[in-house]
């Protein structure tokens, strides 16, 4: 099957180009706005429907991405995980679980969002935008693994070489041309996103805070005037 | 004054380009003259918004992008030969599992050919008595249906053929001559078509098929097992994968066990061969997955289609489960904070 422009542009240039955008971008905007570095947080406006969007997206995206990164890096240890099928499914469930835990979360988060006036003012534009295509890419994401079982097989064995010949820049669209339109949409979203991410609160995963998970806890203590107490 | 248009056109044919050609044109007009003008008015001060001013010079920078289809080629076809057909051809070196090509254009006119190589198996299945003896002379191993195979691309390989047919052989071979029986001639068949044509199945070789299309027996060059794509009939309580096509049924499909055979040891789809021409099946690995095939053929049905809902609703009860768990996990979440807080106000009250 001979490999038409489109796909050429869609898993040959776009890839080259969000990466540069997204090394560019992100050096350029630590460079030129610092302290714009992180994801701003909107906990203190409100409290109670904040733990529903932030932890189960967190966990879920997290666990997910991981997938991702670990079958790019090394699918064959995932193939041979695989050989079995209980183990597939098992790990395969909890793909779909991670997956399923942040769509709660993001839904979540726009709902709320949506509906506490004082979270929405501090939601900009291009919060809406990284909430949206987060949502898509999130369902996309969720459809492929349902109907195109099984992701973890096929990305390893299929995925994998096309990413790595993309590092090699020898790229092959031999392994991913005849795949369903719905797994290279949701490649090329995942390439949107890296792209715009520089320019977006999602700059905060470069920066994530790793030290809090050992730091030793801080006391935080409260300095009230007498007169307040009186 | 005149203006001055630049014209650049640039072509780029990018190496990774496989039958596109891509084409840069840029095109850029200035106007010199209001870029002359302009300057001077620099010069002499003049600010926007004054009527004199002239509008700054342009510049018009079109990108066109477009498409050139290249045609099919020589040496397209000769690529493609090399990657598809020589695993059961040859061109005047005798018969492997596919007759010997050499001439073939004298033997047979060029529609039939084409109509041929775009779909062997309705050729045969329509009672056509050339391709009755060929198949007899294949050892009834129906060629493979190439998904590419357009009509340029079927015409610039009889075009090769012929070519290399007059290249290795000055006179070529009279119309009438028969293709040669397989044994004849040949030296010496495919090994798998040679294992597989007579002895029948046993247990053992159903087992040894399962385990490598489950992947419990890794395949011996490194290719990725079956069940990651394809499903089967009872295999694993999920199912199998379901990018490509369910496997129940293969041995009917491809027409029995030396087709099935052939057609493993050379995939001809574009997926197969993606994962498979750096990583082939070894003989004995397609003896063991035909064995396995016609045993599943033989039972029968088709893989049921509930266990999506049934992978979904695991997943779905997962997700709850983990729901409540994070609850639990951080039951005193708005307390820890606040409950110092909310003590420091009743006692505020109550003084």
């Amino acid at each position: 099957m001979p490999i038409t422009f489109m796909q050429q542009f869609h898993f040959v240039v776009l890839p080259y180009l969000v990466m540069l955008i997204f090394f560019l971008g992100t050096i350029f905007r630590y460079r030129k706005a610092p302290y714009t570095y992180s994801s701003l947080s909107s906990q203190f406006l409100e409290n109670e429907r904040h733990f529903w969007g932030l932890v189960p997206f967190h966990y879920g995206i997290v666990t997910v991405l991981a997938g991702h990164v670990v079958a790019f890096l090394l699918p064959r240890q995932i193939l041979a995980w695989n050989s079995q099928p209980l183990r597939l499914y098992i790990l395969e469930i909890t793909a779909l679980v991670a997956g399923l835990l942040a769509i709660v979360g993001l839904v979540g988060s726009i709902v709320r969002r949506l509906t506490f006036s004082k979270v929405r003012t501090v939601t900009n534009t291009f919060d809406w935008i990284v909430l949206s295509l987060l949502l898509f890419q999130l369902l996309s994401g969720v459809y492929v693994a349902v109907f195109h079982p099984w992701g973890s097989a096929w990305f390893s064995a299929a995925i994998s070489p096309y990413l790595w010949s993309l590092v090699r820049f020898n790229p092959d669209l031999n392994y991913i041309a005849m795949l369903p339109i719905g797994v290279k949409v949701h490649i090329i979203m995942a390439y949107v996103i890296i792209g715009i991410a520089p320019f977006t609160r999602l700059v905060h995963i470069l920066v994530v805070p790793n030290p809090y998970l050992w730091r030793r806890p801080q006391v935080v203590r409260w300095y009230r005037a007498p007169k307040e107490v009186a | 004054m005149a203006s001055y248009p630049v014209t650049v056109t640039l072509a780029v044919r990018m190496p990774w380009l496989n039958r596109t050609g891509l084409v840069i044109v840029v095109f850029a007009i200035t106007n010199m003259r209001k870029e002359t003008e302009h300057l001077a008015h620099s010069k002499q001060g003049l600010r926007a918004g004054d009527d004199k001013t002239p509008r700054s010079s342009w510049l018009a920078i079109s990108l066109v992008l477009f498409m050139v289809p290249v045609c099919m080629d020589a040496q397209d076809a000769a690529k493609f030969f090399e990657e598809n057909c020589t695993a059961c051809h040859t061109i005047g070196e005798g018969p492997l599992s596919g007759p010997d090509l050499k001439g073939v254009t004298q033997r047979k006119d060029r529609d039939w050919l084409i109509r041929f190589l775009r779909n062997p198996e309705a050729v045969i299945n329509s009672g056509d008595p050339y391709a009755q003896k060929i198949l007899q002379a294949a050892g009834g191993i129906v060629m493979p249906d190439f998904p590419e195979m357009t009509p340029a691309l079927a015409s610039a390989l009889l075009d090769f053929l012929e070519a290399e047919s007059k290249r290795s052989a000055p006179e070529p071979i009279p119309p009438q001559t028969p293709i040669p029986a397989p044994e004849s001639s040949s030296p010496e068949p495919p090994a798998a078509v040679v294992e597989i044509s007579d002895r029948p199945f046993t247990p053992q070789d159903v087992e040894q098929g399962k385990e490598l299309f489950g992947g419990t027996r890794p395949l011996a060059n490194g290719g990725p097992a079956c069940f990651s794509c394809h499903g089967m009939r009872s295999f694993g309580g999920l199912g199998g994968g379901r990018l490509a096509p369910d496997l129940t049924r293969v041995y009917e499909r491809k027409r029995g066990r030396k087709s099935l055979a052939a057609w493993l040891s050379a995939p001809p789809t574009t997926e197969m061969r993606s994962l498979f021409d750096s990583r082939p099946l070894e003989q004995e690995e397609i003896v063991f997955l035909v064995a396995y095939f016609e045993d599943a053929a033989k039972r029968g049905g088709e893989a049921e289609s509930a266990v999506i809902l049934g992978f979904f609703f695991l997943g779905l009860g997962g997700a709850i489960v983990a729901l409540i768990s994070l609850d639990a996990i951080w039951k005193r979440r708005l307390g820890a904070a606040r409950e110092s807080l909310l003590r420091a106000a009743s006692l505020e009250g109550k003084s």
